[in-house]
């Protein structure tokens, strides 16, 4: 075996064991539900459990904590699957610890579609963690008869990643669907 | 320190490639100062942006640092892992490869990348954890209970403090929502209006009344129309007229949210509440913003409380990136030293065995015979004390070298002078008809020429035998004398005649045996030198001969005539005497006739022998002159049978064509006799091309001839038939002999005889 490759292999590993560890720290749950109305795809989904007591502490320090969603409609391939449409999603909440009032915003792909202030943390709780018919294709975009799915990529800021592997604390959610015409 | 091996001088070069040293490749970083130097610096630069960014951590914010620069630090962390763990697995597998290949110095640069690691390792990882473990307490010390304590309650004293104002605020608003129920909005006349605000205002209890009565508007929502506001002369100039435009159509729409706070910067804030009024009926007719004033002080300090506790939470949330953040910092640091330890060892060995290996190198070309290589000193320490005095060495060998060479070339051309002399003598030793025979101080021969070896009969495969058994034969014996009797003290060794007899025929030899001596006078051998004196003496016998022949002719053919007339008179005187007497005389006078006659052939014979001319030679076909002498005896001799046999490719002779015919016959008429007149009779010719010579062969299957009367057939008179004068051969021999040849005789295989006659082309 040649020194490269003896090398490659203890990066293989090292990069296998930090997958490993990033992967185990996806503890939310992502329930996505696609639905197709009035020729569109619309998409609902929900991050059971993401409102943890370290998002509730950042938020509660005045940190502006967003959750970020990357929602992308995919189709299978034989190699790599083929992304048909995709959109991103920011909720951001900041608390006014003097008013105590949160702020919240919503954005879709970088505008801002909607900001209230509440002084309800369970508003904020479901305004960070529920979204419901987010509109992601048109249906016209469809083969007919054709499986595709929804996946759904959550990402909390701030993060409160480990030492020297700072990189994780991402939620991952996919549903199928049949697009029947 | 670094050095490099040249060529100085192109001598003694088998190939250009091989001349050279092979030159450790020199790598552009690796060989070049500047960019080391440039290198160090962007390491120390490194480690003081590090230094520089760990100490003004405190003026980032805790967001960036965990967002950007703990990922930056950690990917860096992660690169300079993967560097490290490549350098050092490169460095191990090169050791591996090296004390597998019996590299030299591999063990040696190990042992210094391996103690340098060590040594900078060791103290590195210490640092690591117990800097770690401070960074660990001391970051856990930021957050203690009474801290918590301070922190919490002033941030609930500011906040309360804000609540129960708003609550005031929207207190008043509520109240004064109620007090205008009854009064109409719709009026143009606004005193009413005033005269419900004016206690409020006047009694501090809000610093700003704002009235709005509800418009209604065909096809859309109702709209809200400033009715009257009324604001205390104390309130800060600068509030915002649409942000409670704002809050009003909120309250109007139905928002449970009727609070708002509007900033005046450092003028203090304004805390909004709103209320809709409603008239008997139940509908709203108007909305009551009423509005509270907060110091900027008072802003401010509640600000700045909340602000601390903010800060402090947010440094208590985001604690372990931070704390991952201060250890990236440690461990970038120890990759650093441990990585460019790693790197300076590596470095160090190689610099330091680099012209250790050019010389060992250098070494292993000159001892392979290229004395030209050196090594070119670059420094002025011990290295290059030490490349000095090799290539001073290296100078000294080259010179000698040149010194044996030119010693070399000379007896080179010695030896080959040596050689060709010695060639030559060969050469003239092996064309010479003198034989010559050199014998050691030991006895054994040393050399012997053909000729020597012909006229002996001896193989020439006896170089290296002892000459006294070689000599030993009985033939040879008086040669073995000769040797016994040779010594240095005879100056000049007189030629002593041998005659030698081998296979019937005697040979006369001229031997000299010349002792040897050295240039101290240590005798070193014997050269024996023979010389063949047979055909000499045989040339005296002839010369002999034919002068008696002469005299005999001259003697006896003079008495003949006077002999013969008087025998013819004595004939003729008693012609008439009586019968008996006639008769008596007659048969005596034809007796004395007839043997004079016969004595008178006898007499021209010997004339002929004595009187034979030289021959007059022309170059001739051999065959074809004995295919016509041949010829002569076809359909006479019935029983004999004569082949002829010719070698081919062979080229004219020079010789007497009548001479050699004479010749032809008398040896084929010898042979006929021999076989009486009954047999087989081959004549042939051999080409010897080698040594340019034909021979003649005539074999025949008769008795054949004891080997002792060989030599005596060519004679003169002597004759094993009963007629004849017997100087048949020795006219042979003589003719042969003109002709600058030989002929010999031998026994035939299977019987009978066989003349060969030699003869130059």
């Amino acid at each position: 075996m040649t020194p490269s490759s003896s090398i490659l292999r203890a990066v293989a590993i090292v990069v296998a064991l930090a997958v490993v560890a990033s992967a185990d720290t996806v503890a939310p749950d992502l329930r996505v539900t696609p639905i197709e109305r009035d020729g569109q795809v619309l998409v609902s989904f929900d991050l059971n459990d993401g409102f943890t007591p370290d998002v509730r502490d950042a938020i509660q320090s005045g940190l502006s904590t967003s959750f970020s969603y990357e929602v992308e409609l995919r189709r299978g391939a034989p190699l790599f699957d083929r992304t048909l449409a995709a959109v991103s999603i920011i909720a951001t909440v900041h608390f006014d610890n003097l008013t105590r009032r949160y702020q919240m915003s919503r954005s879709l792909d970088g505008r801002v579609e909607d900001a209230r202030p509440t002084d309800d943390q369970d508003s904020v709780r479901g305004w960070m963690t529920h979204f419901e018919r987010v509109p992601l294709s048109m249906t016209s975009a469809l083969e007919a008869n054709t499986e595709y799915y929804v996946r759904v990529r959550a990402h909390t800021r701030p993060h409160s990643g480990w030492f020297f592997w700072p990189w994780g604390g991402i939620a991952l959610g996919l549903a199928k669907f049949t697009f029947i015409q | 320190m670094p050095a490099t091996v040249t060529s100085i001088s192109p001598r003694h070069v088998p190939s250009p490639v091989s001349s050279r040293v092979p030159e450790p490749p020199r790598r552009p970083f690796r060989d070049n100062p500047r960019l080391i130097l440039l290198g160090i610096g962007a390491l120390v630069a490194v480690l003081v942006a590090l230094l520089f960014l760990a100490s003004g951590t405190s003026r980032f914010s805790p967001d960036f640092l965990s967002e950007f620069v703990l990922y930056a630090l950690s990917a860096a962390d992660l690169t300079m892992l993967a560097a490290l763990v490549f350098v050092l697995a490169r460095n191990i597998v090169k050791l591996v490869v090296e004390r597998r290949t019996a590299l030299p110095f591999a063990r040696f640069r190990s042992k210094l990348v391996a103690l340098l690691l060590g040594m900078t390792l060791v103290p590195a990882v210490l640092v690591l954890i117990v800097g770690s473990e401070l960074i660990r307490t001391n970051i856990d010390r930021w957050f203690n209970a009474p801290m918590d304590d301070i922190l919490a309650s002033a941030n609930q004293i500011a906040g309360d403090y804000y609540q129960d104002q708003q609550m005031l605020a929207t207190d008043h608003a509520t109240r004064l929502a109620r007090l205008l129920s009854t009064v109409d909005l719709t009026s143009a006349d606004v005193r009413p209006i005033r005269d419900v605000l004016a206690p409020d205002i006047t009694l501090q209890r809000v610093q700003m009344v704002e009235v709005y009565r509800v418009v209604p508007s065909t096809g859309s929502l109702p709209r809200l129309e400033s009715v009257v506001d009324v604001a205390a002369p104390t309130l800060q100039p600068g509030h915002s007229r649409a942000a409670v435009d704002r809050l009003a159509a909120q309250a109007l729409g139905g928002s449970s949210d009727t609070r708002s706070i509007e900033t005046l910067g450092t003028g203090g804030d304004l805390l909004h509440a709103a209320a809709v009024v409603k008239g008997t009926d139940g509908e709203a007719k108007g909305v009551v913003v009423a509005t509270a004033y907060l110091t900027g002080d008072l802003a401010a300090r509640s600000r700045r409380l909340t602000q601390a506790f903010e800060s402090y939470n947010q440094l208590r949330v985001l604690k372990r990136p931070l704390t991952g953040l201060y250890l990236s910092f440690f461990l970038m640091v120890t990759l650093l030293i441990l990585f460019g330890a790693t790197w300076m060892g590596s470095y160090l060995a190689k610099r330091i065995t680099r012209p250790v290996l050019m010389l060992s190198a250098a070494a292993r070309e000159i001892g392979a015979g290229r004395l030209d290589q050196r090594v070119e000193p670059q420094s002025n320490d011990e290295f290059g004390s030490l490349v000095e005095a090799f290539n001073a060495m290296a100078t000294e060998l080259a010179t000698s070298r040149r010194r044996v060479d030119r010693g070399t070339v000379d007896l080179e051309r010695k030896h080959v002078e040596v050689e060709a002399r010695r060639r030559y003598i060969e050469t003239i030793l092996e064309r010479i008809t003198t034989g010559v025979v050199s014998v050691d101080a030991a006895g054994a021969i040393t050399t012997i020429n053909s000729a020597a070896a012909r006229l002996l009969g001896l193989q020439r495969q006896i170089v290296g035998q002892a000459a006294v058994g070689v000599f030993d034969r009985t033939d040879l014996q008086p040669l073995r004398a000769l040797l016994a009797g040779s010594g240095p003290a005879k100056a000049e060794p007189a030629a002593q005649e041998i005659a030698l007899a081998h296979d019937g025929q005697e040979r006369h030899l001229a031997a000299v045996a010349t002792a040897l001596v050295g240039e101290t006078g240590v005798p070193e051998g014997v050269v024996l030198v023979l010389d063949d004196v047979t055909p000499l003496i045989r040339a005296q016998k002839v010369a002999a001969w034919r002068e008696v022949a002469r005299r005999l002719a001259h003697e006896i053919k003079n008495p003949l005539t006077p002999i013969q007339l008087s025998a013819e008179r004595l004939r003729r005187h008693f012609s008439n005497a009586p019968p008996q007497a006639k008769a008596l005389v007659e048969e005596c006078s034809a007796t004395i006739i007839g043997e004079v006659e016969s004595l008178k052939g006898l007499v021209d014979e010997f004339s002929q022998f004595a009187r034979m001319p030289s021959p007059r030679t022309v170059p001739t076909d051999l065959p074809q002159l004995v295919t016509d002498t041949i010829a002569l005896y076809n359909g006479i001799f019935t029983d004999v049978r004569i082949d002829q046999r010719f070698a081919p490719g062979a080229p004219l002779v020079r010789l007497d064509p009548e001479q050699i015919r004479r010749v032809i016959i008398n040896l084929v008429d010898n042979a006929i006799e021999a076989m009486e007149r009954r047999g087989h009779l081959v004549v042939a010719t051999e080409f010897d091309s080698g040594n340019n010579i034909i021979h003649l062969v005539v074999a025949d299957d008769g008795p054949g001839i004891p080997p002792a009367e060989r030599e005596k057939l060519f004679l003169p008179y002597y004759s094993t038939k009963r007629r004849g004068s017997g100087l048949g051969l020795a006219i042979v021999r003589r003719i042969i002999a003109e002709h600058g040849g030989s002929i010999d005789v031998g026994d035939n295989t299977p019987r009978g005889t066989r003349f060969t006659i030699e003869l130059p082309c």
